[in-house]
């Protein structure tokens, strides 16, 4: 603890400068204050009336669904987009922001959410890019780059080594670092773009502490997140934007998850989690799984993992980051290939051996993969070309010919029907927002008609409303009979969506939750992450309970129950900053997570362990 | 989300002319090609007017440029990829000498040297694609590779000299092979004479365009409406996205290498009947014109980009281009610059987010 307050003391000096700098004289106005923002693309507004105050010391949140404006409104502040109509203040000083460079020189420090790292080069190399510090005969001082920069990722939680290639870190890892790149900025205006998408628990944890030490320094910070949990605890006020236009400004205190709901939806959101209704009934068993083991070529290695998914059941796979969550799915579409892969799998009755993709595809499987852009879409291309990718097959005419209408049509069908929001079936994916594009991944997945659907991380960094919809979509997809198996970092998704979630800790099993109303969330949410982080007794088969027990004073992570957002009272949040308790716990437990970082999310909506 | 995202609806069904118009307008900037062409024509009838127009002297700027144009079509198939093949030319080179030999030692008709030819084509395109995709060897370097090879094997087959092609036998006439061979693309030979075709009616047609403009074609078509198009363009697009969708994406890569090969066969013995030799250099730095044509055309070297109407339009530029500057008696240095420039020139054009700030939200 001392030595972390010693590093952060020391990495915190860009700050503290900043913190001088804040004061310039008698100006006591907003550090930044953007008014009436109107900027337009080719055929398509994307912002009129946008506003934005952030006073220095403070945490701005700025929401909005995606596609609403944020990001163009935060390029426009970076300096990225100049045609903008409108006028910028800074300390009650108009500026024009027309590049970059200019935006750096006002001290704005940008974390976007697209990561901009280079993969070549290392930790430390990354987070110096462009201010490599000099030895005297004028080479890179790789030493006190390497001492800086380890003391930025320590600050961080992180304990990469500074000169281990960012190409081999994990994405959370990756975010952190980009985190520190910013520290490493003199900043007094810090913008994070969804800085926490990838990050698992502990680390956001660790994260905001970092934003608290800054706001302290006097630092003004714009915060996008979808978390909505996230604000509550960080941001001092919370900016709405809905289409391009300001639609609001409450300070957090003051609001509640539904108000934030509905100022950006436009109406009240009553469930996030689709829930209601009867049980779904479950079928025979679509998938059973045993002992699956994988060495896949730089991911976690698997050992003997057993699991099945019955038609019509929603399976959840629970785990931090690089417990292989990801790996069980890919291995199981065969995207590791046949090599690689062991144990024994049995698809719908019949014996079953991952081969390719293809194969997996023909077999009735579909896979939403974890990163939509590296992963999923041709980002080049168009709706239509990527949505009838997968299943091209089925409109096969003589000599390989496509029948082009047949697709169409069935293309149409699926992004009408799962709304996509797209000027045409030509427009390429690239100028969607993240939630249409991860829709376009579904309507792909979808129409390759599978009975079992693997999907990872399949909202990650989409907006409310497309999340409720695509919580809406899975429930309805068991209800007609498809086994879906589904990774999430988020818990409460995890705990709200799935009727089983298993939990998997270093590439094995560590136990089994079962959907069952009785105990409270905080009990489910407990024992989900005991088992998360259980590193000793690793319990494989079906009795993963024991191994779960929830472990008293643990209630580390579990901001407000998100089934439930009219409720702002939520009584679970032991996050809270006031709650001196809990503070030392959390990050002990981040210290025994190893450096690969945690990765489940807060929040427990009822269901609970066995 | 119901209130914000309704306005989903496919505007593809709108078809009001003002949209057709509408829709047409990117398609119009993306193929600023044709205005290239235009351009080029333009200033050949103004200058050279009658001379530049009439039929021998077009026939025989594309007879020039056929078989680079049909490397080009090739080289477009593996830029789409996201790979590049530097070995057209010296394919192109080998198998103008194997159809050479072919015609002088063994006396085989034209109709088993195509076919040979392409063959041999198609099994050194082959290697390339092996060598990229399973031995994953960069296609820049295992084509240079290639590039080199494919020159030493046709320089050792023809012991460094060039071969002619009108091989005339005992009576000092040309034997009936080399005669039928000639067809294949020696100014004032035309094929299928007596078949009416569109443009030309019955007079027959110069086969390096026929040649040139069937291959264009048939991988259009190929490219356009097949599923094997769909997964050149997604392998090219995204690798990784194309395998999660069950794309075979060693399989896509071997084929377009191979396929480029095989129309380097093709555009072998035309080469050859054209110069009515095959020469052990033949073909050297034709690989540049084709990719020229291409990216001209609008190919985007990161792959997933790009038509074969494109790099038709961009190969038809280049081969005017040369006419035009030939006819004006531009000398041979200077039209490698102007060449180059028109390179750049049509890159720059194609990318207005240049002239822009980036905007990337």
């Amino acid at each position: 603890m001392t030595a972390r307050r010693a590093a952060t003391g020391r990495a915190v000096e860009g700050g503290a400068a900043t913190g001088r700098r804040t004061r310039p004289g008698p100006h006591a106005g907003p550090l930044l204050a953007m008014r009436a923002i109107a900027k337009s693309f080719p055929g398509v507004r994307a912002l009129r009336g946008a506003r934005l105050t952030v006073h220095a010391g403070e945490v701005v949140a700025l929401l909005g669904e995606n596609g609403a404006g944020k990001s163009t409104l935060m390029s426009i502040l970076a300096g990225v987009h100049t045609d903008y109509e409108g006028t910028i203040e800074c300390d009650g000083v108009p500026v024009t922001i027309h590049s970059p460079k200019a935006a750096q020189a006002l001290g704005i420090g940008m974390i976007h959410q697209e990561l901009n790292l280079v993969p070549e080069l290392t930790a430390a190399e990354n987070i110096f890019l462009g201010r490599e510090p000099r030895t005297p005969r004028g080479t890179v001082d790789y030493r006190a780059m390497d001492r800086r920069a380890a003391e930025l990722l320590t600050r961080l939680g992180l304990e990469v080594p500074p000169r281990r290639p960012v190409k081999h870190c994990r994405i959370a890892e990756q975010q952190l670092i980009e985190v520190a790149k910013a520290l490493n900025l003199d900043v007094r205006l810090l913008v994070m773009d969804e800085p926490t998408s990838a990050l698992a628990d502990a680390e956001v944890r660790r994260l905001f502490e970092v934003i608290r030490d800054l706001t302290a320094d006097g630092v003004g910070v714009v915060y996008i997140s979808h978390r909505l949990e996230e604000l509550e605890e960080i941001a001092d006020s919370v900016t709405v934007l809905r289409d391009g236009e300001y639609v609001g400004e409450r300070a957090m205190a003051d609001t509640d998850r539904s108000e934030l709901v509905r100022l950006m939806v436009g109406r009240t959101m009553d469930e996030l989690y689709p829930r209601g209704g009867e049980q779904r009934s479950e079928g025979p068993v679509r998938l059973e799984v045993s002992g699956l083991s994988c060495v896949p070529e730089g991911g976690s290695r698997l050992h003997g993992i057993d699991l099945s998914v019955r038609a019509g059941e929603i399976v959840g796979l629970a785990g931090l980051m690089g417990a292989g969550r990801s790996e069980v799915l890919q291995a199981l579409f065969g995207a590791y290939g046949a090599g690689r892969v062991g144990g024994s799998v049995t698809l719908d009755g019949q014996p079953y051996r991952p081969r390719s993709p293809k194969h997996a595809l023909r077999k009735g499987m579909a896979l939403v993969a974890e990163d939509r852009k590296a992963q999923s879409l041709v980002l080049a291309n168009t709706v239509r070309f990527n949505t009838s990718l997968a299943s091209l097959d089925r409109y096969r005419r003589p000599w390989h010919t496509v029948d082009r209408r047949r697709e169409r049509e069935a293309v149409a069908e699926q992004v009408d029907g799962l709304r996509v929001k797209a000027p045409s079936l030509n427009a390429n994916v690239d100028t969607l927002s993240g939630g249409n594009q991860q829709k376009v991944v579904l309507a792909k997945c979808l129409l390759a008609r599978p009975s079992l659907l693997l999907m990872d991380e399949p909202t990650r960094g989409i907006d409310v409303g497309a999340k409720a919809e695509i919580h809406e979509l899975m429930d309805r997809l068991a209800r007609q009979g498809t086994g879906i198996l589904a990774v999430s970092s988020e818990l409460p998704e995890l705990i709200g969506m799935c009727d089983r979630v298993l939990v998997l800790c270093e590439g094995r099993l560590t136990g089994e939750f079962h959907r069952d109303a009785a105990n409270g969330p905080r009990a489910e949410q407990e024992a989900l992450l005991t088992a998360a982080m259980a590193r000793e007794d690793v319990v494989t088969g079906t009795g993963g309970g024991d191994a779960a027990e929830p472990t008293a004073g643990d209630g580390t992570t579990d901001p407000a129950d998100p089934t439930d957002p009219a409720d702002p009272t939520d009584p679970a949040d032991p996050t809270d900053p006031t709650d001196p308790d809990d503070r030392p716990d959390t990050t002990d437990t981040t210290d025994t997570t190893d450096t690969a970082g945690t990765d489940d999310d807060a929040g427990t909506p009822g269901g609970d362990h066995r | 989300m119901t209130g914000t995202l309704t306005d989903a609806p496919d505007k593809e069904q709108a078809r009001t002319p003002l949209a057709r118009v509408a829709r047409l307008l990117p398609v119009l900037g993306s193929l600023q090609g044709y205005i290239g062409l235009v351009l080029v024509l333009l200033i050949g009838i103004v200058t050279q007017g009658d001379v530049f127009l009439s039929e021998t002297n077009l026939t025989n700027a594309v007879g020039a440029f056929s078989s680079r144009g049909i490397l080009a079509v090739g080289v477009t198939l593996v830029i789409l990829t996201a790979g590049i093949d530097l070995s057209v030319g010296s394919l192109m080179g080998f198998c103008s000498m194997a159809a050479a030999l072919l015609l002088v030692n063994e006396q085989m008709p034209v109709w088993q040297i195509m076919p040979l030819c392409m063959l041999a084509g198609a099994a050194l395109g082959l290697v390339n694609g092996i060598g990229t995709s399973v031995l994953r060897i960069q296609s820049f370097v295992m084509t240079l590779a290639m590039l080199s090879i494919a020159r030493g094997l046709d320089r050792e087959m023809s012991d460094n000299v060039s071969v002619g092609t009108q091989v005339a036998g005992p009576d000092g006439t040309l034997t009936p092979e080399a005669e039928a061979f000639q067809q294949l693309g020696t100014p004032g030979h035309n094929v299928l004479e007596g078949v009416w075709l569109p443009f030309v009616g019955k007079e027959g047609v110069y086969f390096p365009v026929l040649a040139f403009v069937v291959v264009c074609v048939a991988f259009h078509l190929l490219l356009s409406r097949t599923t094997f198009g769909r997964h050149v363009y997604a392998v090219g697009g995204n690798p990784t996205a194309a395998r999660l969708s069950g794309i075979n994406v060693t399989f896509v890569t071997i084929a377009v290498f191979t396929l480029s090969g095989m129309l380097a066969g093709i555009a072998g013995p035309i080469d050859a009947a054209y110069s009515a030799a095959a020469d052990p250099l033949a073909g050297t730095s034709y690989e540049l014109d084709a990719i020229a044509a291409a990216v001209i055309g609008g190919a985007s070297l990161r792959g997933g980009k790009g038509t074969i109407v494109g790099t038709f339009i961009g190969a038809l530029i280049l081969t005017l281009l040369d006419n035009v500057l030939g006819l004006n008696a531009v000398s041979d240095n200077w039209q490698l610059v102007i060449k180059g420039s028109i390179v750049v020139l049509a890159v720059v054009l194609q990318r207005p987010d240049l002239f822009r700030r980036k905007e990337k939200a």
